[in-house]
């Protein structure tokens, strides 16, 4: 595109007009990058100022539109093209001018000195073309008083903060003193310059312009110039340009050229300090240039002594000096610039021949100096003089001696670079050469006698100053008693001389000249504060922002703190560690967070800093004590503290130092070493920190010792243990005692609430208060307890009456809880005892568990029984009291109480059995029952009927017969045998006769023995065991056929009556017997099986067959055949039987047992699926609670059973209580 | 940075090694450069210290090279010199001298305090016009191939630094003074006006 149109453009401007051209160019520039742009529109400029200048002013304002432009160097282009423009159209000026104005004022550096330098030329421009008009217009004023007003603004701007600025307006001065100086004809005017205006071209009657301000502004400007150029904090390049327009000045304007020497040898003797030894270098190289240069100006010869000894003093050899020097006699302008040229000449070819020879020179040429100089004796030579004859070696000792005290420490770089050895020490040129400096130095202190003779010459002079342009001489004596005052600088060293310094004179010269003096006064005191920022060691005195401050502080802290290798290394790590802890301590903000973060990067090797950063807290917080706060110092323990608590790994006791070693643990640290101990990877660490912090700081042990106990009612079980472990261990210190236990009290306190209370779902779990009490909430509130109650068996009292209190829900879980703790305290426990002893009304059920848990693996001992014993009989007659040390009852104890045991819940039963059995204890422990397996049978053979029904004996007859192992055939005979003998014989002898037979077959022989037995018995006697009898024979036939014909006739015949089926087996029975022994038998027996033979042939059969099969049918197979093969198998009759004597022998039934048994535990689901639930220790308790609340309500609402622990109780006392109304 | 690029002349007495080395440099980095002499005439080294080979300024570096080449050609191999005529020729045909060459630049670097002299001497001599300024710099090296290819790459990175200052003119003293104690040598520094 862009190619193409430049291609088209190209043929286009052949054919275009200049103007046409100019838009086109304008119109691209608007939209083209600045490198394009700036091409662009320097070829508009070339055609519209040289091409076709008419086209200037049409296009003037869409050129100066640019001057907004983004781009510096369009801005400076434009600048460029004012210039250009208002040098080719004055006019222009009028509109351009303020343009220039406005881009003096820009926000660019670059832009600023370009309009600078512009302005130097326009200021010229202007100045000549409103001189050349007769009369001005307003326009023409307003532009000049503008021109004037920017010309004060660059000068102002000697006072820029930016280097480069200062320079530009240092040669803007030098052009504007030039050009607002008369030119003379010693004047050294350049070629190009020629034709510059210059004050005296400035008609004196201009109508606007006046010749007398300008000659002012022009002074006023090299009095800027100059004290510019003594300010001690002048920047090199500054300096090196100010020496460049003096030099200048010196040699367009002779007339200056006492300033400006005076000027350099001021400067030569007060370097400034400022000025690093490269730059002094630099300096003292110019210095000697312009030296040069000044001095090859024919108008030099009166200073020809003060530039040569200057010279000299740079290091420039005499000869040269002296080729450098124009002669005397040489004139002006025209000679001088032939000298000038000569000199270069010589240089090139023969200077090195000549050089020896030259040395000699130099004297000869330099005394014809002074002999110039009274011609017009500036102040400084006045001095000099003055001062010569006073420098003898005594004078001179004690000015040394004097000014010993005022030398500064350190040899200023000025100093050291310009020293060189005084080779002619004590001759007469030294002594003048010292007397010449110390005049410099006084007269620029406003002090000394040439200062006061130049006033009083002022006063001649002073009218003639304007006329002045024929008489160099004259013009020179006029000017210099200017700077004479003018040129200020500190003087240190010759303070000696203070007093003589002609004080009256000084007013005078004020009143002269007001203006220089006391900007020059002020200047030099005021020193360094003069300008802004000429040296950048004054950017340190510059007020830094906020924000400044602080990243630069952070930035120095962070440096510090990553320094930490190189500093290692060098062996100062304490120094470091030292100097971060304080400065973080001292500083607020950001820089603390960066330091702890720092150091919890790498902890380990770190320590010494956090411990170092923990105590500078500490040590701040100390220091403001009343009013101090602890909260930099807390933040500073947490960070580090919970930093070390999220590290997953910490092997090394960091954090236990760290705790152990803080002055102070907060309250927010002590929460972090709680968090600690609830890490389960850490909590055995964690504890034993608290443990020490406890032991270790006696003064808050207790607030440490809280969260230890908090801690034992955890959550989490390995935290909850560990903490009791060391609870149980601190317990037996005796300042920790009371706290502990009062804490386990008032924990266990808790539980006599209705609801648990908030605090046990800590605070963070926000539960409502309503909650009901959970297993979980009622163990938080035991675990301390519990652990301490083996400790401190005396705290048994305090759960009982707690017990006392709690509701069911409470209860059960106590009891639950409490096995442990009960089994540790041992059954020998006096507490334990006691409590038994005791027993508080409403904590049966306590105790009775509590022997229960005593006894559920030993045998209870003695004591234990004696208490049981006495609190059975004296206070609470509940007999399930007696079942845990049932074993260590006496015999006739336990058969007494037999009748009420066995009319318990059938589980307890059980229980009981077993315990008295043995068959409970799995490891064959020594329990010894009082009874032996036979005599508990015997004895439930002979409870008397009226004390207990005879349900609950054969259930618990039962229960013995299901201990097979037990309950041997052996066991079971000596029984029966025994039971043969009482007398009356037991109702249920029969029943267990049966039932042994069914158990043991092999007891056969023996059964029918003790059947024969109890026929010599006249077992008829007694209907119910008869009726055993009957049925026993029925069952053991063929075998009781013997035994049946023992009996009498009589009750043979009621045999029969009962069991018609029998006469006729039994009758072939004896058919089938020997003839001898069929003779034995009676013929009254004979009588009875025959006789019923004819009268009911087989009514007996469809009897059998109605009983049986029904009976049979559920067992299928074997039933059928019973008819024939059961005979043989007396097992089976016993399993069939039972149907066919349904009503009379229900009691006896084996089976009948199960149905009530499935009726009983209708009753007490939910007491067995508690018992389920709770493992072992549940059956028992529940049984235990009976009889409390049969003491008091009785069975009062016996329906719900789920939902109160009474009821769980009671449920199954209802239950045994419609058994034995059935 | 400065808004243009920063016009560099590199001056040394025969604008043959030290000034050429960094003028080659310069311009592969990419820096608008151009490189002189001060004296008045070329001298290179001859077969004795006393005995140089002059030239003056409008003989081409080709033209030195061949006349060395035929005067001892082992010789100026063995010294570098038709080496470094070689690399000259092919940066531009023939030395020039600063005093002839009224371009203006922004810096002017100087290989010795003479040459610095000789350049002050001529700029401060010229009539000056538009004021502008330009900085001298005076990097001393010794004539060497070595210490040129040493000095060059100070200049180079001086330079550089300069090239991307905010505002030169405010910064190029604290610049100088850092190089000055990074360099471990005095640089002589002032400003000129055209």
């Amino acid at each position: 595109m862009e190619l193409s149109s430049e291609e088209g453009e190209t043929s286009h401007v052949i054919d275009m007009t200049t103007s046409e051209k100019v838009v086109e160019l304008l119109n691209q520039a608007a939209l083209i990058p600045t490198d394009e742009k700036l091409t662009v529109l320097k070829q508009v400029q070339e055609l519209i100022i040289n091409k076709d200048p008419s086209l200037l002013d049409n296009f003037l304002d869409e050129m100066i539109a640019f001057q907004t432009d983004k781009s510096i160097e369009v801005r400076k282009f434009v600048i460029g093209f004012i210039e250009e423009a208002c040098k080719r159209d004055n006019e222009l000026l009028l509109r351009l001018i303020a343009n220039l104005n406005m881009l003096l004022k820009d926000e660019s550096v670059n832009v600023v000195k370009k309009a600078i330098l512009t302005l130097t030329q326009l200021y010229k421009v202007t100045l000549q073309w409103l001189v050349r008009g007769k009369t001005v217009s307003e326009m023409q004023e307003a532009c000049w008083d503008l021109v004037t007003q920017m010309k004060g603004d660059v000068l102002a701007l000697l006072d820029s903060e930016n280097d480069g600025v200062r320079t530009h307006a240092i040669k803007f001065t030098e052009s504007l003193i030039i050009t607002l100086s008369p030119r003379t004809s010693d004047s050294d005017i350049p070629k190009r310059q020629e034709g510059d205006i210059s004050l005296d071209k400035v008609p004196k009657d201009h109508s606007y312009i006046r010749y007398d301000v300008l000659c002012e502004e022009g002074k006023s400007a090299l009095e800027k110039l100059l004290k510019f150029m003594v300010h001690p904090a002048i920047s090199s390049i500054n300096l090196t340009t100010a020496l460049g327009s003096l030099a200048t000045i010196a040699r367009q304007r002779p007339m200056f050229m006492s300033e400006v020497v005076q000027a350099y040898e001021t400067l030569h003797a007060n370097l400034p300090p400022t000025l690093a030894k490269s730059q002094v270098s630099s300096v003292r190289k110019n210095l000697k240039l312009h030296l040069v240069a000044v001095l090859k100006h024919p108008c030099s010869v009166e200073f020809q002594g003060q530039i040569s000894t200057l010279l000299l003093d740079l290091g420039m050899p005499q000869s040269e000096i002296t080729r450098s020097t124009p002669a005397l006699r040489e004139q002006r302008k025209r000679p001088r610039h032939e000298q000038y040229t000569e000199g270069k000449k010589v240089k090139m070819e023969p200077a090195l021949m000549e050089d020896d020879e030259d040395k000699e020179e130099p004297a000869p040429l330099t005394t014809p100096n002074p002999a110039v100089v009274p011609v017009a004796q500036s102040a400084i030579d006045l001095t000099a003089e003055f001062l010569h004859p006073l420098l003898n070696p005594e004078n001179v000792a004690n000015l040394v001696l004097i000014s010993m005290v005022y030398l500064p420490d350190v040899m200023p770089a000025s100093f050291q670079a310009t020293y060189t050895p005084v080779e002619s020490a004590g001759t007469d040129a030294q002594i003048k050469h010292l007397a010449r400096l110390m005049a410099t130095q006084m007269t620029a202190a406003g002090i000394g006698p040439g200062l006061e003779q130049c006033k009083a010459r002022e006063d001649d002079a002073g009218k003639e100053e304007g006329n002045d342009d024929d008489s160099g001489a004259k013009d020179l004596l006029i000017k210099r008693k200017v700077p004479a005052v003018m040129v200020g600088q500190a003087i240190s060293v010759v303070g000696g001389y203070a007093e003589k310094a002609p004080t009256a004179e000084a007013p005078t010269a004020v009143k002269r000249l007001p203006e220089p003096i006391l900007p020059t006064a002020q200047t030099k005191l005021t020193g360094a504060s003069g300008r802004k920022k000429v040296f950048r060691l004054s950017d340190v005195v510059q007020p830094l922002s906020d924000t400044q401050i602080e990243t630069l502080t952070s930035r120095a802290v962070k440096r510090i703190l990553h320094s930490e290798k190189a500093i290692a290394q060098s062996g100062m790590s304490h120094v470091r560690v030292k100097l971060l802890s304080r400065l973080v301590t001292q500083f607020e903000g950001m820089m603390k967070e960066d330091v702890l973060e720092f150091i919890l990067d790498d902890i380990r090797t770190r320590s010494d800093l956090a411990f170092s950063l923990l105590y500078q807290e500490y040590n701040t917080y100390l220091s403001q004590l009343p009013s101090g706060l602890l909260d930099s110092y807390d933040h500073c323990l947490f960070t580090l503290l919970s930093g070390l608590q999220e590290k997953p790994e910490q092997r090394d006791g960091l954090f236990t130092k760290l705790v152990l070693e803080a002055p102070i643990i907060t309250e927010s640290a002590l929460e972090v070493i709680r968090r600690y101990c609830e890490d389960e990877s850490r909590v055995y660490l964690g504890m034993t920190t608290l443990k020490e912090l406890i032991v270790k700081r006696p003064s808050r042990q207790f607030q440490y010792l809280h969260v230890l106990l908090d801690l034992s009612s955890h959550e989490k079980e390995k935290v909850r243990t560990t903490a009791l472990a060391f609870l149980k261990r601190m317990y037996e210190k005796d300042q920790l005692r009371d706290y502990i236990e009062k804490f386990a009290l008032n924990y266990m306190q808790l539980l006599v609430h209705p609801n648990p209370p908030s605090l046990l779902f800590g605070a963070d779990k926000d539960t409502e208060v309503a909650a009901p009490w959970t297993e979980e909430t009622v163990r938080q509130c035991l675990f301390l307890y519990l652990s301490l109650l083996p400790l401190n068996h005396r705290l048994v009292h305090e759960l009982a009456s707690v017990y006392t209190e709690a509701i069911a829900d409470i209860k059960r879980s106590v009891l639950r809880a409490i096995e442990q703790p009960i089994r540790g305290m041992g059954m020998n426990s006096p507490e334990l005892l006691l409590l038994v002893e005791n027993c508080p009304k409403g904590a049966e059920t306590l105790v009775t568990r509590c022997l229960h848990i005593l006894t559920d693996k030993v045998p209870p001992s003695p004591e234990l029984v004696e208490r049981v014993r006495d609190l059975y009989h004296k206070r609470v007659p509940d007999v399930r009291f007696l079942i845990p040390v049932i074993n260590g009852l006496e015999k006739n104890e336990v058969i007494q109480a037999l009748p009420k045991l066995i009319k318990l819940n059938p589980i307890v039963v059980k229980e009981v059995f077993n315990r008295l059995l043995g068959t409970q204890h799995s490891e064959g422990s020594s329990s010894v029952s009082p009874l032996t397996p036979g005599d508990l049978l015997i004895a439930l053979h002979n409870i008397d009927s009226t004390k207990c029904d005879m349900k609950s004996i054969i259930k618990a007859t039962n229960l013995c017969f299901g201990e097979k192992n037990v309950y041997t055939s052996e066991v079971l005979a000596v029984v029966m045998q025994q039971l043969m003998e009482h007398s009356p014989l037991p109702m249920l002898l029969m029943r267990t006769v049966i039932q042994s037979l069914t158990m043991y077959p092999r007891l056969g022989g023996f059964v029918m023995n003790i059947l024969s037995r109890l026929i010599v018995k006249q077992v008829w006697k007694y209907p119910k065991v008869w009726e055993g009898f009957v049925k026993c024979c029925q069952r053991t036939k063929p075998q009781s056929y013997s035994v049946l014909l023992q009996l009498p006739p009589a009750q043979l015949t009621s045999v029969f009556e009962r069991c018609p089926e029998m006469r006729e087996p039994l009758l072939q029975h004896v058919h089938s017997f020997t003839p001898h022994q069929q003779a034995h038998i009676p013929a009254s027996i004979m009588t009875v099986l025959e006789a019923n033979k004819k009268q009911q042939p087989k009514p007996a059969q469809p009897v059998v067959e109605k009983e049986i099969e029904p009976i049979t049918a559920p067992d299928g197979s074997v039933s059928e055949e019973a008819p024939t093969v059961t005979l043989k198998e007396p097992e089976m009759p016993v399993q069939h039987d039972p149907a066919v004597t349904k009503d009379d022998e229900e009691p006896m039934e084996q089976e009948q047992l199960d149905p009530v048994i499935q009726e009983e535990s209708d009753n007490t689901v939910s007491q067995v699926e508690l018992a389920r639930a709770s493992e072992t220790p549940s059956p028992q308790p529940e049984p235990a609670e009976e009889p409390m609340e049969v003491s008091q309500p009785g069975p009062s609402d016996p329906q719900e059973p789920e939902k109160d622990a009474e009821a769980d109780i009671t449920g199954p006392e209802g239950g045994s209580g419609s058994e034995d109304v059935e | 940075m400065p808004s243009h690029p920063l016009r560099v002349a590199v001056v040394c007495s025969s604008n043959q090694n030290r000034s050429m080395e960094a003028h080659n440099i310069l311009s592969k980095r990419g820096f608008d450069v151009r490189s002189f002499g001060t004296g008045s005439h070329v001298k290179l080294p001859g077969p004795a210290p006393d005995k140089p080979n002059v030239y003056d300024f409008k003989t081409t570096y080709e033209q030195m090279y061949n006349d060395l080449v035929r005067k001892d050609k082992e010789l100026y191999t063995q010294n570098g010199i038709l080496h470094m005529l070689d690399r000259n020729k092919r940066i531009k045909s023939k030395p020039e001298r600063f005093q002839n060459c009224k371009e203006k630049f922004d810096l002017v670097i100087t290989c010795e305090e003479r040459v610095y002299d000789q350049v002050l001497e001529d700029l401060n001599s010229r009539e000056q016009e538009t004021l502008q300024p330009v900085h001298v710099i005076n990097v001393d090296i010794q004539d060497n191939h070595e210490e040129a290819t040493l000095g060059a790459f100070l200049i180079c990175e001086l330079c550089q630094c300069i090239q991307h200052t905010d505002d030169m003119e405010n910064e190029i003293d604290e610049l100088l003074q850092e190089f000055e104690e990074k360099s471990n040598r005095p640089f002589l520094h002032t400003v000129c006006f055209y």
